[in-house]
């Protein structure tokens, strides 16, 4: 559970934009794995997580709003210390992320935050492992786009 | 035809998503323009996930989370544990990791509890590693991870991807059970069944980087007579390839076999030099039967530096730079890491000094210069060591130089000991600025050792460069078995250098040889004039340390295998070479040395004759070290070797165990066994 817990609060939070929210969500996925048999999830365990998550997450959000809920903006709740030089690129790097399309942004991050593979991710998603790829695809090459040529390979290593 | 821009595989390529035999494919249409492509949206994903890494996150209350744990309790028996808590628990070592953030800023006490569980969780499969069946003894964790069969077809991507997982909870073990023939249905459910396992943050599962070696063929001595090459004492090549063949079950990539790492690995029982000897160490040579041609002479040079106890040994100034970026946050990195540095201290004597210093996000000095007298300092300061943020190796290297020169011990061990990944944030572009860095470091006096740690990402190419050129030796570190080999039992060689600069030069007499053959050390090959060149930097050899070359002889008057038509201009030997042909022997062994601290080399030399010696008479060492440069051989696909099989190199090398203190040679046998398996 605490391996999951956060990755599936972060997840959630973006979803739905505010933290208490995203705990009901968490705390509801996790409640019904209490009550699946042992056999149907094995090994998908994650996966499946995230998706129960997912579809509660909008389930609330159309609840809530009575439309199919978005990815929204919000700051993240404590800043990385790190060098000056640092925080312009990630700063940079960050905006140039919130600028992209909601649903390239939620692969972007089941990617890249929680390393899922394509497949985990259509499953998750509930889109094909091609279409996965294309978000991906699309996704770093607009970033490379705007972040300019230079940028991306200086700061290509910064996660060693 | 070629790729286009928004070709969406390049990106799947690029992340290592696509299937192998797709990827194979893929590889054979890529222009440089889609592999610049490629590089940059590897390093734009790297800029993403280290971007993300920097994010926070919260948690569930406790209340919330007392409410799922009741929900599970009372379906399960006070004994069993509900099916995927086994898993979690194993989960819980690489989750740390994600949280360090939160661990340095938010609130201490709810993580702390869950990093001491996960701590305790990783000391415990750590520590409970037999030195004899390294497979995991922790209760549940072992039934759990011998119960998964971790052998995944090769062609599954998946599944490549995640057999490096449950490397981690095997811990090297040599337990697991592989499924043959694993049906279609099978192997989704495996796949599925796998994906529980702790994930590393490694983002392209298959980056492992090697360089490309070419291997050395037969020299006419017509065509040159002499051989020159470097001495190299690394060792990471076979714990490498153990990794593959033992952990990942399949064969390694060929250059990621370094014949001349996988000799050296094992020690031979060459004798030191005598102690009024005037040179640091004694140099041998036999020569004996060639077991893959029997129409062949094998000749083999063992050098045996002087031997030092640790209590003799020159005060140390060690600086350790960790590197504990993200990369690193997989329980066969950091906390195998803390545990192979915390077995170093705890050998050290009370004269020597620690410092740490770590790169990555918050990257700087984390223990000045500390006498290890006060060990209890650079433990606990090892303890709190936790993995996560953006690196600047570039900037930790100066550092950790920098702390090294202020703590410099004239006559002693002045050494900077790099762990890490070779994952550098200054990126492959930048690899020869890192290599510069270190070689002008070199020049100050302060020696490197390199630890590599872990895998999927790994950065071979770089680690051994570095080490190359940093005055220094590289080492694998896959175990804290490898571990206290690297860093206690051979600490001496690790620490102190007692030769630099080594060079080895044969002159073969035109009189006795056709043509030779150096078996391994491919990229430590030196022109025959860089012998004499004081200027041209070569390996070091340390305390104890044992250095084994072999060639592999053509005798006169036999032909040499055919590689190329000899030229009907080439003069031949005898005219050439007339004033060898009047001395008798075999060959000339000349060495170059410095003293760790000189600038002018002095040399040795002397003639070896071939005494006609047979191989299956010869003695243990010299068998067992021709069964490994065999075994090498055959990994790297080498035509030279056509003449034995991997049955008949795991016969010799059983029978040519000797004392095998450490059990080091019977696990070879494996070895072989393991690969003649997996190449059916």
């Amino acid at each position: 559970m605490r391996t999951h817990e956060r990755p599936l609060m972060r997840y959630a939070t973006r979803l739905l934009g505010n933290v208490e929210s995203a705990r009901d969500v968490v705390q509801d996925s996790f409640l019904k794995l209490c009550k699946q048999s042992p056999e149907e999830l094995d090994g998908h365990l994650r996966a499946w997580l995230f998706t129960v998550c997912r579809n509660r997450a909008f389930d609330l959000l159309r609840r809530k709003d009575g439309q199919m809920g978005t990815l929204q903006e919000h700051e993240p709740a404590v800043e990385q210390i790190d060098t000056v030089a640092a925080q312009e690129e990630s700063g940079l790097v960050r905006d140039q992320i919130a600028a992209l399309p909601d649903r390239q942004q939620e692969v972007l991050r089941l990617k890249f935050q929680e390393g899922l593979s394509y497949r985990e991710i259509a499953a998750i998603t509930d889109v094909s492992v091609s279409n996965v790829g294309f978000l991906l695809h699309t996704a770093l090459k607009t970033l490379r786009g705007r972040l300019g040529g230079e940028v991306a390979p200086a700061s290509g290593r910064n996660q060693s | 035809m070629s790729i286009k821009a928004n070709d969406p595989r390049l990106t799947q390529y690029a992340l290592g998503e696509m299937d192998p035999k797709d990827a194979e494919a893929f590889e054979a249409q890529l222009d440089a323009t889609a592999r610049a492509e490629i590089e940059s949206i590897r390093a734009m994903a790297e800029s993403v996930e280290a971007e993300f890494a920097g994010e926070a996150s919260s948690e569930l209350t406790d209340v919330q989370r007392s409410a799922v744990v009741n929900a599970a309790a009372p379906k399960r028996t006070p004994r069993a544990l509900p099916y995927w808590v086994v898993p979690l628990a194993a989960c819980l070592m690489v989750a740390v990791g994600a949280w360090v953030y939160s661990l340095a800023t938010a609130e201490p006490e709810l993580y702390v509890d869950a990093a001491t569980v996960a701590q305790d969780q990783r000391e415990q499969i750590l520590f409970t590693q037999p030195s004899e069946d390294p497979s995991v003894a922790v209760d549940g964790v072992t039934e759990r991870a011998s119960s998964v069969p971790v052998r995944m077809p090769s062609s599954d991507p998946v599944a490549s991807e995640e057999v490096e997982e449950v490397e981690l909870l095997e811990v090297g073990a040599h337990s697991a059970v592989p499924v043959t023939n694993p049906a279609a249905k099978n192997v989704e459910s495996l796949r599925l069944r796998l994906l529980t396992y702790p994930r590393g943050t490694d983002l392209h599962p298959n980056t492992e980087a090697y360089d490309h070696l070419v291997e050395n063929g037969f020299v006419a001595v017509g065509k040159r007579d002499v051989s020159t090459f470097s001495i190299d004492v690394d060792t990471a090549s076979y714990a490498n390839v153990r990794r593959f063949l033992m952990q990942q079950r399949r064969l390694p990539p060929p250059d990621a076999v370094r014949i001349e790492e996988l000799i050296n690995y094992f020690n031979y029982d060459y004798a030191p030099p005598a102690s009024d000897s005037p040179h640091p160490f004694a140099a041998h040579v036999e020569v004996t039967g060639c077991p893959w041609n029997s129409a062949h002479r094998l000749a083999r040079i063992g050098i045996k530096g002087k031997v030092m106890d640790n209590g003799k040994r020159p005060k140390a100034n060690l600086v350790f730079l960790l590197d504990v970026s993200g990369s690193m946050d997989q329980p066969n990195k950091l906390p195998l890491l803390k545990q192979s540095m915390k077995m170093l201290v705890n050998n050290l004597t009370e004269n020597d000094r620690v410092a740490i210093v770590v790169y990555a996000g918050a990257s700087g000095v984390v223990l000045p210069s500390t006498a290890a007298a006060n060990s209890g300092a650079i433990l606990g300061a090892l303890e709190r060591l936790n993995a996560g943020g953006s690196t600047n190796g570039g900037a930790g290297i100066q550092l950790a130089y920098d702390i090294a020169r202020q703590n410099f011990v004239k006559d002693g061990v002045n050494r900077v000991i790099l762990c890490t990944d070779g994952d550098f944030n200054v990126g492959v572009t930048d690899r020869g600025q890192l290599t510069k860095l270190i070689e002008e470091k070199a020049k100050s006096g302060v020696f490197l050792s390199v630890l590599g740690f872990g895998g999927g990402n790994y950065k071979d190419a770089t680690m051994e460069q570095l080490s190359n050129k940093g005055n220094g030796n590289y080492a694998y570190i896959d175990s804290l078995r490898e571990a206290r080999k690297a860093l206690v039992e051979e600490m001496g060689g690790t620490l102190v250098t007692i030769a630099k600069d080594v060079k080895i030069q044969i002159y073969f007499n035109p009189a006795e040889v056709a043509g030779w053959r150096l078996i391994g050390y491919e990229n430590r090959l030196l022109a025959a004039k860089d012998f004499n060149d004081d200027t041209k930097d070569a390996g070091e050899i340390g305390a104890g340390h044992t250095v084994t070359a072999l060639y592999e002889i053509v005798p006169a008057g036999k032909s040499l295998p055919a590689q190329v038509d000899p030229s009907p201009f080439q003069p031949t030997p005898e005219k050439k070479e007339k004033g060898m042909e009047t001395r008798k022997g075999l060959l000339q062994l000349r060495l170059r040395y410095k003293q760790p601290d000189g600038d002018t080399s002095t040399l040795m030399e002397t003639i070896v004759e071939d005494g006609g010696g047979k191989f299956d008479t010869s003695g243990a060492d010299l068998q067992f070290a021709a069964a490994v440069a065999a075994f090498a051989q055959i990994l790297r696909g080498s035509s030279f070797v056509e003449g034995i099989t991997l049955g008949a190199v795991e016969e010799i090398a059983s029978s040519s165990l000797g004392a095998d203190k450490g059990g080091y040679r019977a696990e070879f046998v494996d070895l072989c066994r393991m690969a003649r398996q997996l190449r059916k």
